[in-house]
């Protein structure tokens, strides 16, 4: 698989705001999981913050403990990213493939549906092992973040979170990866450089760099509290070409 | 009051306990490589009665020992059932058949051999003694029932069917815990005489929300006829039953049975009364009480033992969930989790540096002496007690030694035993029915023989 090199997008100030706010979140459980820290900052220089709907709290059952190297500290508030004037969600209700096509419950669909909450029914969970989902943008876009929730009920850390950007809906040619935090190189892929991290309903965003694509494949290989591989919900930013 | 505890030597303690707390991740086999083989002689056939949030518990549990084949999955809720169906098809790659109802699925499926009992409280009884009645062996979570009555039955229905039914105290299999007891507290009599035992679950706020929300998703509802059918007013009763009185026994049933077991399992004696309190102080609309606090008094050999206990639902101050044996020459303090568990030698009690040698004991980093404070007033505390950690972590799910002893028996014919089959849970259970009602009536209640028997 070839990979691209990423080069950061500048942008200029813009006046554009996303729709946004946070739900009001219901009380926050105490976790055994990880340290809390402020949210890390990044994305374009210049540009206007990307804010999203954030699901509310809902934490259920012990957490297990989290024995992975690295981990980030487990984020107190939304994290705080810059993109492009004119950026938009380019992924609300498109088209959702994987490698699992029949999921243990739920469907794709759920991934791109809008909806963050994380009780049951709001996630779809795939068989165990290396396992992808793929969102289909229509059109090769301009992609400045991909922010993620996989599953935020309990606190928990997936393992080989990959994502690529490509236009070849196979991701045999033309693919970028814009992070990968497969540290132990489970996906044979190769290791990646980020930080595994701790699910919150705060979600991750991962800078998309301005990488142009169609498609956007993740990647998952369990977690750290059972094999499986789960999703609520994908959120792609960026500018349709 | 115990059966004899299967021997677990210090060495397979430790062989079996060594934390895996390698950095490295590792895929596991595939699935398929450890399912077993539903034609060999040797698979045990399984149903999953009940795949709710602790049915899931228990099958990550189960997954993990070989031997098992899970050929039926039964829920009355649609959406549980295709979850717990699709576990068991991604961990053996076959479907197993599913039933909404009990009775559907026992007068199907033949070629059971045990069933995992993971239903609401108030159906543990009725679903166990089912089953039991079927000629299955039967591992059924804790609380035994929502009644002391229904505790009984389940005994009774054990005792004339002659098969295996495990009640989930999961402790009871967990190695840190038997060493404790075989090793620390009988053998080496480490903390002379247990004359107190302080035992808490303090669960946070957050952790102790309704579930479900007011948004269910539609694939989660269960129609009304069904849920009326099964005993469920609508659908916050079907994911809330813990909070409801003809439903459950509430948190000192959900969380305290855990605990106040282990107090009469490493006594080996049952209280003779009980003093309790408890409110709604907090969440003002719940039906069982969201705290509650209690005092049993004991009569051992050894002596009398007053232990307390209490469970909150507003906090998890205090370290979460433990239990605390307070002698008078040792305290062991000992949890589920491996950094809450610990042993504190009292000053002026015998030194153990024979124990750290041989491996019982293992000391802690000594704590930096606080410096003299300009505002400290002058007092005569005693000495604090010097601290040791237990030996070995625990590198399984909590509930999985439990399920291997069970099956472990199962498989024996009769050669291995229970570690708490019906009849011992539910001497440690009967107590326990009568924390609620002395709370209510502000009275203390001392136990006839009558009240804790079957």
């Amino acid at each position: 698989m070839k990979t691209q090199l990423i080069v950061p997008t500048l942008c200029a100030f813009s006046t554009l705001l996303f729709t946004a706010c946070e739900k009001k979140a219901g009380t926050s459980a105490e976790s055994t999981a990880a340290p809390e820290a402020p949210a890390a900052s990044g994305g374009s220089i210049g540009g206007v913050p990307l804010v999203t709907t954030l699901p509310p709290e809902l934490i259920e059952g012990t957490p297990k403990p989290i024995k992975v190297p690295n981990l980030e500290p487990a984020p107190t508030k939304a994290p705080e990213f810059r993109v492009p004037a004119g950026t938009e969600l380019l992924s609300k209700g498109k088209k959702v493939t994987g490698s699992d096509t029949n999921p243990i419950i739920g469907t794709l669909d759920l991934i791109t549906d809008g909806d963050k909450d994380a009780g049951e029914g709001y996630f779809v969970e795939l068989l165990d092992g290396f396992q992808w989902v793929q969102i289909d943008l229509a059109k090769s876009s301009t992609i400045s973040a991909i922010w993620l929730w996989h599953y935020h009920s309990q606190k928990r850390a997936y393992n080989a979170v990959i994502a690529q950007i490509s236009d070849d809906p196979e991701f045999k040619t033309g693919v970028t990866t814009v992070y990968n935090n497969d540290y132990a190189n489970v996906s044979k892929m190769g290791k990646g450089s980020n930080n595994p991290y701790v699910e919150t309903r705060y979600g991750k965003i991962i800078d998309g760099k301005g990488t142009k694509g169609r498609y956007v494949r993740l990647y998952t290989a369990g977690n750290t509290s059972n094999e499986m591989n789960h999703y609520i919900e994908v959120e792609v930013y960026g500018k349709a070409s | 009051m115990n059966q004899p505890l299967p021997f677990i030597n210090r060495r397979d303690f430790l062989s079996k306990t060594i934390a895996g707390t390698g950095a490295g991740l590792v895929l596991g086999a595939p699935n398929i490589l450890r399912a077993a083989d539903p034609g060999s002689a040797d698979t045990i056939h399984v149903a999953l009665v009940g795949f709710g949030k602790q049915g899931e518990v228990l099958f990550n549990c189960l997954r993990n020992i070989p031997g098992l084949h899970f050929q039926a999955v039964c829920d009355i809720s649609a959406f549980n059932l295709k979850w717990g169906m699709g576990q068991v098809r991604a961990f053996q790659r076959s479907s197993p058949k599913g039933y909404a109802d009990i009775d559907d699925m026992l007068a199907t499926e033949k070629g059971l051999d045990a069933v995992v009992v993971a239903t609401p409280d108030f159906w543990h009884s009725p679903h166990t003694v089912k089953c039991l009645e079927a000629g299955l062996n039967v591992y059924c979570e804790k609380m035994m029932s929502n009644t002391i009555d229904g505790a009984r039955a389940m005994v009774k229905a054990m005792e004339k069917t002659g098969k295996l039914c495990q009640i989930g105290h999961q402790r009871r299999s967990n190695p840190r815990y038997r060493f404790v007891l075989d090793h620390l507290i009988n053998g080496q009599k480490i903390c002379g005489q247990i004359v107190n035992i302080n035992g808490q679950w303090n669960r946070s706020l957050g952790s102790s929300q309704d579930i479900g929300g007011e948004k269910l998703h539609a694939s989660t509802i269960v129609p009304d006829d069904v849920l009326n059918k099964y005993g469920f007013k609508d659908m916050h009763q079907f994911r809330n039953w813990r909070l409801y009185l003809d439903l459950s026994g509430g948190p000192i049933s959900d969380l305290g049975a855990h605990q106040i077991d282990i107090f009469n399992w490493f006594l080996g004696a049952v209280p003779k009364s009980v003093f309790a309190s408890g409110g709604n102080d907090y969440f003002k609309k719940r039906e069982h009480f969201d705290n509650v606090m209690c005092i049993f008094d004991y009569d051992t050999p050894q002596g009398g033992v007053r232990a307390f206990y209490q469970v909150l639902t507003t906090t998890s101050a205090g370290g979460g969930f433990w239990e605390s044996f307070m002698g008078t020459e040792a305290t062991i303090k000992i949890s589920e989790i491996a950094s809450s568990s610990a042993i504190y030698r009292e000053d002026g009690a015998p030194p153990w540096d024979k124990l750290v040698e041989r491996g019982f004991l293992k000391r802690k980093p000594a704590p930096p002496k606080p410096p003299p404070s300009a505002d400290s007033v002058k007092s005569y505390e005693s000495a604090p007690p010097e601290g040791f950690d237990l030996p070995g972590g625990f590198n399984k799910p909590a509930h999985q030694p439990h399920l291997e002893n069970f099956f472990a028996a199962v498989r024996s014919n009769g050669s291995v035993k229970l570690n708490c089959d019906a009849r011992h849970a539910f001497l440690s259970e009967a107590p326990i029915y009568y924390v609620n009602p002395s709370a209510l009536t502000h009275q203390p209640i001392v136990f006839t023989t009558e009240q804790l028997s079957v």
